[in-house]
């Protein structure tokens, strides 16, 4: 009998109340992150060092210009997340994606207008980059092109093209070498890969996984990565430690960047995001991308650091492979060439 | 075999030699040195430099961030945690037993779900997105998205260390408050609060410690804008991910010492408690 | 004060605890709820407590209505069965909860002077400070009630209150406890299982039998004429014996014992006797299975008649062993007929020879 219901009263209401009200604080917070005094650049990983610092080169430029301080943020993480978290709310005012898919992705939901990549220079791209190699340093396993790395004995580190946007150039750079290959053919350059992906001890999710895997855990004797971050790694961890490779066909990527129309207009930034964008084309900036190693469209600031940006032959998505769209479809899509690679191995 | 007497119910001394022994240095291995790890890496190249990169703008804001979520979420589940141990423990209701599995939920769910389902209803393309982008509310990817992760995963810190105790002592003593003349507020301040009050601090503690450190929610809601929406936890993958190691040790260092802290603080309480329950027996 | 019980029901689901509980308690009585667990006495004593809510019926003291009135303004001093104490408050602090959560907070001083005397009045003084775990259980028990009477109750509840108590104290604690409620004239609702506690503390007793009040009279009252075979057989150790009426006549063939007379219709029909009711004399078909000397009276026996097992005396003059045959005599019994008829019956001889 003493277990029997109990107090009187009505207790679930108020139960609920409490939630409610626990739900009206949560919202009723200080709700803007950000003012219109800041512009929010977001972007993908590898960009981090080169946006740091043109972060504060355009803020005072800006402030000399107009007289307004205005705080230049970025955001950081994969690309193909951080146009989904645009899409989701993200309050971009410019995008500088690794793919001008990525951006195309936010343009649908009506973001920005669809005829975006015409509204700046060169595809709206201000600097392209390219699939390097990064071997031990003396190369001792003598990788010097694509047809080395699938030797019996070389492990190969490379992302997993699913999830990283860096390791589908990879792969793609490694498809149009096999296809330009006398007597290439697609099923060539499938078994190609094939046996690159055989070379592969672990593939991780994402382009700094890998290099953290080659560089710090000691993985592997070559690995695939952007021209930027190949640089980086002999920076930071020391030009004795490791050499850069330039295989004889690669890709030519080309990061692009976008004012976000729905945002800037809504925030009062127009002004200031798209000169935040053409800013990137200006001689002072083109410098600061060599700097960071991203090649410069300015044909000066190329010419200046022809020692660092080796000519290579090098391939478009478009020309190539008829497309983002048309790549992503044929190779990477679920049941793709790539799933067919992996169910050989 | 020596002659020995040995009570049947004890193992060979050699046998609890071993088990001490793998117990301490699975203790060892496994938490203290990652841990002696993280501050030996962060004070490497000196505490000048580990400081130095502490006082580094983005950090300090980080600190702030991580603060603040933390001072808004900890009340909040407070609140919210007693009152469903309150309403499970002393009452009867329909759904009664729902809302104990319900508060369990955060435990089981992965927090990268629990920041997805935020971002699903407060998103811009979510449920009340339209809404509050009409308003010009955001809260995904700013303040409020943090602090509604950060509440739905420490949420059962506070209720389930109440919970059972609440239980265990029934409704007895809030009845007899009640023939005694003792509004609800009256016996609820008086006699349930001040009956639970260890285990209460010791659940805000573990809320707290647990508030701060959250990556995996915290990190899909946040949108990684540097000094603005990067708690702790994303700072330290951030620099860690730029190759600035002694920045993200001298910031994971942080860390682990503010939960270091807030444990000895736990343990402290648990003593006075004891003392206070061993100075009645 | 008075307390008036009116057709009171309680349901939890599909079970009832309270099936229509009438009762009338007097002012300045002590009454008993006894009955088995389950028969619903603590949920009537949490009815009028107003810890229980009720789906039929009318609560009254002292002529109010307290239908629906919450039970911390009903005024109404309880005392729990395991006492609940507050057990983060020092005995002090317990008694003075009662008189510090009131809109009118007397005086700090007041409550003192109070609380101490309260503390003399259930003679634990030197409790003052301590914390209940600190407490024996007699010593909770006399903080429970202090606790209870310092919001001066028109009415005292004490659920099962010696139920924690060891044997030895309990008799003392009971005539205390008597003895107080006759000092202070509180009106005072026992519940009990314990029909010797009942007998002894209470001026009436209700017995109840699931969610039920099968009677309420005196102790004496229910002895001498019990309303139901429940109550026959509860209350006064009575053994309980199947028999055919036949012609006026209880017989209790095929067990060894000599009927007895019952003006009741013919037909099956349950007797209940008494130990002091059954005599044993040496020589017969029953058995002397156990025997037990009382201080002063007649030894009590245990004796094996037929299948059955049974408490009886050894007659006057008479000296039985273990293990001796003997035969048995009844003086006297309460015998319900399965109609519903109920008599007390008398030995054949007796009858004859009045």
């Amino acid at each position: 009998m003493r277990s029997n219901p109990g107090m009187p009263g009505n207790v679930l209401p108020v139960g609920r109340r409490g939630l409610l009200a626990m739900a009206a604080a949560g919202l009723a917070g200080p709700a803007q992150a950000q003012q219109a005094n800041t512009l929010l650049n977001v972007s993908y990983d590898p960009t981090r060092e080169l946006y740091r610092e043109y972060n504060a080169l355009f803020s005072a430029q800006w402030r000399a210009a107009s007289g307004q301080a205005l705080r230049a943020n970025s955001s950081h993480g994969g690309s193909g997340a951080q146009a989904r978290a645009v899409i989701d709310g993200l309050q971009a005012d410019v995008l500088t994606l690794a793919l001008a898919y990525d951006i195309d992705a936010v343009a649908q939901r009506g973001l920005l207008a669809t005829d975006w990549m015409g509204r700046l220079p060169n595809n709206s791209a201000p600097y392209t980059s390219t699939v390097v190699f990064l071997v031990r340093k003396g190369n001792p396993k003598a990788v010097r092109d694509w047809a080395d790395v699938v030797r019996p004995g070389v492990s190969v580190i490379t992302a997993n093209p699913k999830t990283s946007g860096g390791a589908r150039w990879n792969y793609l750079a490694a498809w149009a070498w096999a296809l330009r290959q006398p007597g290439g053919t697609p099923a060539s350059a499938e078994a190609f890969l094939a046996a690159l992906y055989r070379n592969v001890p672990v593939l991780d999710t994402g382009a700094r996984g890998s290099l953290t895997s080659f560089a710090q855990r000691a993985q592997g004797d070559v690995l695939l990565a952007w021209e930027n971050e190949a640089h980086l790694a002999l920076q930071e961890f020391g030009a004795d430690k490791f050499d850069i490779i330039y295989p004889s066909v690669s890709m030519l990527a080309e990061p692009s960047v976008a004012v976000v129309d729905r945002n800037v207009d809504r925030r009062g930034t127009r002004a200031a995001a798209e000169a935040y964008l053409r800013g990137l084309y200006t001689p002072e900036s083109q410098a600061l991308v060599a700097r960071h190693f991203y090649r410069p469209r300015n044909a000066a600031a190329l010419a200046a650091n022809a020692a660092r940006f080796p000519a290579m032959q090098l391939v478009t998505v478009d020309e190539m492979f008829g497309g983002w769209g048309t790549a992503q479809r044929t190779h990477f899509a679920d049941g793709g060439v790539f799933d067919r690679l992996g169910r050989g191995r | 075999m020596s002659g020995a007497f040995r009570p049947a119910n004890q193992d060979s001394p050699l046998l609890r030699g071993l088990l001490l022994a793998a117990a301490v240095l699975v203790a060892l291995v496994m938490l203290v040195l990652p841990l002696a790890a993280v501050l030996a890496e962060a004070l490497r190249r000196g505490l000048g430099v580990a400081l130095a990169a502490i006082a580094e703008p983005d950090t300090l804001a980080a600190i702030r961030l991580t603060m603040l979520v933390a001072a808004l979420t900890v009340p909040l589940n407070l609140v919210g945690g007693v009152a469903a141990a309150w309403c499970i423990a002393k009452h009867q209701f329909p759904g009664r037993r729902l809302l104990v599995t319900l508060i369990e939920l955060p435990f089981a769910v992965s927090p990268v779900i629990a920041g997805m389902v935020f971002v699903l209803m407060f998103g811009a393309q979510g449920w009340f997105g339209p809404w509050l982008q009409a308003r010009d509310i955001q809260v995904v990817f700013a303040l409020p998205g943090l602090v509604l992760a950060t509440m739905f995963v420490t949420f059962p810190f506070v209720a389930r260390t109440v919970l059972p105790l609440m239980q265990e002592q029934g409704k007895d003593e809030e009845e007899a408050a009640a023939t005694l003349g003792a509004s609800g507020l009256q016996t609820f301040l008086r006699v349930t609060l001040p009956n639970v009050k260890w285990a209460l601090l010791a659940g805000v503690l573990l809320c707290n410690a647990r508030a701060m450190g959250e990556f995996g929610a915290v990190s899909v809601v946040s949108g990684h804008i540097r000094g603005e929406t990067n708690t702790m936890p994303l700072h330290v993958e951030i620099l860690y991910n730029e190759y600035q190691f002694a920045g993200a040790f001298a910031v994971a260092a942080l860390l682990a010492l503010l939960g270091l802290v807030t444990l000895a603080a736990k343990t402290l309480l648990e003593r006075l408690a004891g003392r206070e329950m061993g100075g009645r027996a | 004060m008075s307390v008036e019980l009116q057709g009171i029901v309680r349901r939890f689901g599909a079970t009832a605890a309270l099936e229509g509980v009438s009762l009338n308690v007097r002012e300045g009585e002590f009454v008993a709820l006894l009955g088995p667990s389950g028969s619903g006495k603590t949920t009537l004593l949490r009815v009028l407590a107003g810890l229980e809510g009720t789906d039929a019926g009318v609560v009254r003291v002292a002529g109010r209505d307290l239908t629906g009135v919450p039970a911390r303004e009903r005024g109404i001093g309880m005392v729990f069965q395991n006492y609940a104490l507050f057990r983060h408050m020092t005995v002090f602090d317990n008694i003075a909860f009662g008189l510090r959560v009131r809109k009118h907070r007397p005086h700090h001083a007041e409550i003192a002077t109070r609380v101490r005397r309260l503390l003399e009045l259930v003679q634990v003084p030197e409790l003052e400070a301590r914390y209940p775990e600190q407490c024996s259980g007699g010593q909770r028990q006399r903080v429970a009630l202090a606790r209870a009477l310092a919001i001066e109750p028109r009415l005292l509840l004490l659920d099962e209150p010696f139920s924690a108590l060891d044997a030895l104290v309990r008799k003392d604690v009971r005539r205390w406890l008597r003895g107080l409620h006759d000092g202070l004239g509180i009106t005072s609702v026992l519940v009990t299982h314990d029909q010797e506690e009942a007998m002894e503390l209470a001026d009436r007793i209700a017995v109840m039998e699931r969610g039920r009040i099968v009677q309420f009279d005196t102790a004496e009252a229910l002895l001498r004429a019990p309303a139901t075979p429940f109550v026959a057989g509860f209350v006064g150790e009575a053994a309980r014996l199947p028999c055919t009426v036949r012609g006026g006549v209880a017989h209790f063939d095929p067990l060894p014992l000599a009927p007895l007379r019952a003006a009741l219709p013919d037909g099956a029909a349950t007797a209940f006797v008494r130990p002091h009711d059954i005599l044993a004399r040496a020589g017969g078909a029953a058995m002397v299975r156990l025997v037990r000397q009382e201080g002063g009276g007649a030894a009590r026996l245990v004796v094996q008649a037929g299948e059955v097992v049974l408490d009886a005396t050894v007659a006057p003059g008479e000296s039985l062993s273990r293990g001796e045959p003997c035969r048995l005599t009844l003086r006297g019994g309460h015998v319900f007929s399965t109609t519903g008829g109920c008599v007390q019956a008398q030995p054949l001889a007796a009858a004859m020879a009045s």
